[in-house]
């Protein structure tokens, strides 16, 4: 449906930053798929898992460091060379904004699977529903002759 | 149909799933998995026409078809894989502890390893991609 460059520029990622959150999926799907089948092997009927969600989310949570790391050192690289400051700073708002949310919904998931919230699943995904808006308006920009 | 066009109907698909999997993870409702995967199913649809589509365009050129399949094996692997995916979860969590987990994430390894290599060879590929 869609190429990478057109990926790229509807979400605003880099290729780059894509690769490391393809990299943090594979590793989480691999320490999720650990925890559930230790708690499989437990007996109980729906996964009760051994051990902190914390731990399993910790790929995301480092991927997300890496980006904003990642991104810091572009924003800083763009304003500095660039003659657009603009255009820097508005990249930089961008890569903020998504990298937040997502690690805010990250973190309320954790504690929603862990049991320490009493939150809803609906307001646990509001950041993603907030991040979701974000893109329409992105995809709402993108050129017609495309 | 142009980007914006295709961006926003992949935004609609994936809105109506995120709504669809609140409403499900709510204790309240018992829909059956397959039933809430429906958007996605909807969205595997397009992309199957989309990609009969676009190898039906080459082949009226009258390409040889294992020069076709190589030339389409991302977007032939890629689909055959999100399917196959999408499947072995809604089986798991339709019913739980029948499946063994690894057979279940095993799709999504090879898919994620595909897209990885896929994305890798992209960005090796190009000069100046910290741009």
């Amino acid at each position: 449906m869609f190429k990478l460059s057109e990926l790229v520029r509807w979400l605003g990622l880099t290729e780059f930053e894509i690769l490391v959150n393809l990299c943090g999926l594979l590793v989480f799907t691999i320490t999720l798929a650990v925890k559930l089948s230790a708690a499989g092997s437990t007996g109980g009927v729906l996964p009760e898992l051994v051990g902190d969600w914390f731990t399993v989310f910790s790929p995301l949570f480092f991927i997300d460091i890496c980006n904003a790391y990642f991104c810091v050192i572009v924003g800083i690289r763009m304003y500095l060379d660039s003659d657009n400051k603009r255009k820097a700073l508005h990249r930089f708002m961008w890569s903020t904004y998504f990298l937040v949310l997502i690690a805010i919904f990250k973190y309320l998931l954790c504690l929603k699977l862990s049991g320490k919230t009493g939150l809803e699943y609906s307001e646990v995904f509001s950041p993603i529903f907030v991040l979701l808006q974000l893109v329409a308006v992105r995809a709402c920009q993108l050129p017609n002759s495309i | 149909m142009t980007l914006a066009h295709r961006a926003l109907f992949t935004w609609f698909i994936v809105l109506v799933f995120l709504i669809l999997l609140c409403l499900r993870l709510d204790p309240h409702t018992t829909w059956n998995w397959f039933v809430t995967f429906t958007p996605l199913w909807f969205f595997d649809c397009i992309l199957i026409v989309y990609v009969i589509i676009k190898f039906i365009r080459k082949w009226r050129n009258l390409n040889r078809l294992t020069h076709l399949l190589l030339l389409y094996k991302w977007n032939i692997g890629g689909v055959l894989l999100t399917i196959t995916s999408q499947v072995m979860i809604c089986l798991t969590l339709e019913y739980p502890q029948q499946i063994p987990i690894y057979v279940t994430i095993t799709p999504l390894i090879l898919l994620l390893s595909t897209a990885i290599f896929y994305v890798g060879s992209r960005l090796g590929k190009r000069e100046g991609w910290l741009r």
